[in-house]
């Protein structure tokens, strides 16, 4: 608040005046000036997260970034929280046989904030832009070229089929910029279709926005929104708890904590794709050979325990393969959940090896602030029940993933950041050559059941092929995946219609009210 | 200052007294002296309960380090968990005695060796002089002109964290510093009348750097040996809150701070105790030695 006095003092030539003389008349002013901010500061939905750094949509790639570009721009279409596919810009549009052939047909009237309107050449301008800035979306949206069709349409031709192409035209990074802004430079100068205009951009400190009144989608409830921009994240709470903000994202359980005692609050969650990789080399002569010793592995593991240690049970309890549930139906919610159950773990051990027991070293990063360790310990203690004897190494987390400890370890945890689609996972670390294949598994037909849903447009087919997979996986699968991480935020219960996303960046506010 | 004058064991009259005889005098002798400074007494005792505490965690615990589930998860003190319980169940007061014997025994064992190292090489750098001094007193200042938290981190890192890693570590690091400290203290000692007088003798050089230097340079030795075995201590809780120390489930105090601070306003209890006892046992070692010091300056002055 001080800032925009300050702000307007220095515009209106106020602080120019000889301050002995008029410091009363100041301060008055001051008063009067931060009543009336304050009087407009109530219908504004007022966010708290770190500042952004890179405000260009095809570089940019934070929460806090994605944040700014998902208030000011629109998408061709939105990906929803459920991983749906909702038309946005594009009203409409058809995938050829081949699967080689997008038309989009683009809602007519749109205008960008500027007051120009909306049409085919942006959305050529956009994706040529992000072909041109080398942006990292390029590695999903795969090979194609993109023009403008007949009539209000546009249409991208692809090299090869890509399953998960409308997914990549949905990502945060592909946010429609108009073609009038050749020199695009950020910030302020951001002209987009999005329910929210830029009104002031204070790099470091604060954006604020006022609602788009001619919006597409209809005027938003809000009279506007505000970033503010506070680094820590223990201050975030504060501020939230104070009121100055009403909504944060990305918390700890411990700071979850500190919100829970008070009125007023609702403490928000999201399953997340984030999860930790329990895996042992399943090659000839490893540890995993034998498909029994990876089973018993995975009786000896008690998930509900680890859940209750690390997340207070927030977390979603695996199934024994990298497809979570916030690949909606890709899930595979059939399955039966793996059971604890330490005395069978102990038979198929002495039916594999013909020993008592089975000895082995744990190797980890150590990530998460210390959670990994934790986990660690657990499962020492879980699995010697199942007559598994494992000694633990913790490694700082650069030196496990850079030295290549992570992928020559026979038995170890990798933790694997939340992929935005099932696919990408898949083949990355668990088809046959594998850039990241850790657990040494050479499935052929993993690797045949994932080419085809690579290539499989339609829905309820590649359903059944990630349920295939999932089942593959519980039966000679060589990984644990003990849970789905959640994301946790907080809201001000002033807030209506707030639903965060699972990439809390992208939490769509353009339906989000104010007031009991 | 009506203290009587501690018994100076460099005079030449008690040269013949068996070596070991001395030292042993002498240690009863410190010992008597700092039990006369009130801090210094503090700092002792300290010490004294910590390595029995050590000795007889397996008494005074009354779970296992490592044993989950001893009472609720994180729950706080109670008289079944004094010091509370951690996130997965484990008796914070069982964890921090079995701790002490690491935090103990670790650094201890580091610091006699770097102690043995240092003495013998600055012993030997002191009485030769000459280019082997010149080599050893080059290649370990080029050691320490780098911080010693970064060389440990570096070398951790690449011979993989272990309890004997750390030793090395910190032998490494120490050696050159007390080989600093007592090449010096050994260049004061070899130009005393005594040491020419054994010289002149015809005494062996093992003769006379053992029998002569040695209990010249013991009060430097001791006191850099006392300060280097806090410094030790401090190093290795260090390295166990950075992830590098000894590995899980030991109950290693840095780690145990490292792994409690991410829910600290929740359970305080989980931090609070292992600090605690890092900062006590630093501060008894630190006022036992600083007790030697003043004890030695003392008897410098005398002499």
């Amino acid at each position: 608040m001080f800032n925009n006095i300050a702000h307007l003092f220095g515009r209106s030539g106020v602080a120019r005046l000889k301050m002995t003389s008029n410091v009363v008349l100041v301060a008055l002013l001051a008063l009067v000036l931060s009543v009336s901010v304050y009087a407009q500061d109530e219908n504004v939905l007022v966010i708290g997260t770190e500042a952004p750094v890179n405000l260009d949509p095809a570089i940019g790639s934070n929460d806090q970034e994605a944040l700014f570009n998902r208030t000011v721009y629109d998408f061709l279409v939105d990906v929803t929280v459920d991983s749906d596919i909702a038309p946005a810009l594009a009203e409409s549009w058809e995938i050829s046989d081949d699967g080689l052939t997008y038309t989009f047909t683009l809602r007519e009237g749109v205008t960008f904030h500027d007051g120009s309107s909306f049409g085919p050449e942006d959305v050529v301008f956009t994706f040529d832009r992000l072909k041109e800035l080398e942006s990292s979306v390029l590695s999903r949206l795969g090979e194609f070229t993109v023009e403008a069709g007949e009539g209000n349409t546009v249409v991208f031709t692809l090299t090869q089929p890509n399953a998960d192409f409308l997914y990549a035209v949905g990502a945060r990074f592909t946010a429609i910029l108009s073609s009038d802004d050749m020199a695009f430079d950020t910030g302020v100068d951001a002209n987009g279709t999005g329910a929210f205009s830029v009104s002031e951009y204070v790099p470091g400190e604060r954006t604020t926005f006022a609602a788009n009144e001619a919006y597409w989608g209809g005027a938003p409830s809000l009279a506007g929104v505000e970033h503010v921009y506070i680094e820590d994240k223990n201050a975030q709470v504060d501020a939230l708890l104070s009121g100055d903000v009403d909504f944060i994202f990305k918390l700890s359980l411990d700071q979850i904590a500190r919100i829970e005692g008070e009125d007023g609050f609702t403490v928000l969650e999201v399953a997340t794709n984030q999860h930790p990789v329990i895996r042992l080399h399943a090659n000839e002569g490893a540890i995993g050979e034998d498909v029994r010793v990876r089973q018993a592995f995975k009786l000896a593991t008690n998930r509900e325990e680890i859940n209750d240690i690390l997340y207070g049970g927030r977390a979603v309890i695996g199934n024994n393969d990298p497809i979570g549930p916030l690949y909606g139906q890709f899930y595979n919610d059939m399955l039966e959940k793996p059971a604890y159950d330490p005395e069978a773990a102990c038979a198929l051990i002495q039916e594999a090896t013909g020993e008592e027991r089975l000895t082995s070293t744990l190797r980890l990063p150590d990530a998460f602030g210390g959670d990994y360790a934790l986990m660690a310990a657990a499962l020492q203690q879980q699995w010697a029940e199942g007559c598994i004897d494992v000694d633990i190494e913790v490694f700082p987390e650069g030196v496990y993933y850079s030295d290549g400890t992570w992928l020559d370890t026979e038995l170890g945890i990798t933790g694997w950041g939340s992929r935005p689609i099932a696919q990408a996972i898949l083949v990355e670390a668990y088809v046959p050559g594998a850039a990241y294949n850790e657990s040494n598994w050479e499935d052929e037909e993993v690797g045949a059941l994932v080419a085809e849903a690579g290539v499989t447009t339609d829905p309820e087919a590649r359903t059944q092929l990630y349920h295939q997979i999932s089942e593959i996986f519980a039966e000679r699968g060589p990984i644990i995946v003990p849970f789905f991480a959640p994301v946790l935020g907080a809201v001000s219960n002033d807030v209506q219609g707030l639903e965060m996303n699972p990439f809390p960046g992208l939490t769509d506010v353009r339906n989000v009210s104010l007031g009991q | 200052m009506t203290q009587t004058q501690p018994q100076t064991d460099v005079t030449p009259k008690r040269v013949s007294r068996p070596f070991y005889k001395r030292a042993l005098a002498s240690a009863g002798d410190f010992l008597r002296q700092l039990a006369r400074r009130p801090l210094s007494f503090i700092g002792l005792m300290l010490v004294i309960g910590f390595i029995l505490m050590a000795i007889f965690a397996p008494i005074i615990a009354p779970f296992a380090f490592d044993q989950i589930s001893t009472g609720p998860r994180s729950s706080p003190p109670s008289i079944d968990n004094l010091f509370g319980t951690d996130r997965l169940g484990r008796d914070v007061f069982s964890r921090v005695v079995w701790g002490s014997r690491e935090i103990i025994v670790i650094p201890g064992i580091a610091t006699a060796i770097a102690v043995f190292f240092g003495a013998g090489l600055g012993m030997m750098t002191g009485f030769y002089g000459g280019w082997i001094d010149e080599v050893i007193s080059r290649a370990f200042d080029s050691l320490l002109a780098i911080p010693a938290m970064v060389l440990a981190l570096v070398m951790l890192a690449t011979i993989g964290p272990s309890a004997v890693g750390i030793v090395i570590v910190i032998v490494l690091l120490y050696t050159p510093i007390i080989t600093r400290v007592v090449r010096s203290a050994t260049l004061n000692v070899r130009s005393l009348g005594y040491v020419e007088a054994a010289r002149l003798r015809g005494e062996s050089t093992f003769y006379i750097v053992t029998r002569e230097i040695l209990p010249g340079v013991l009060p430097a030795l001791v006191v850099e040996a006392a300060l280097r075995f806090s410094y030790a201590i401090f190093l290795t809780a260090s390295l166990g809150f950075l992830g590098l120390g000894v590995q899980p489930p030991s109950p290693d105090w840095g780690r145990m701070v490292s792994e409690a601070r991410n829910n600290y306003t929740r359970t305080p209890w989980e931090m609070v105790y292992p600090a605690a006892a890092i900062a006590v046992l630093v501060v008894g070692v630190n006022l036992m030695a600083d007790g030697l010091r003043r004890i030695f300056r003392y008897e410098g002055q005398e002499r």
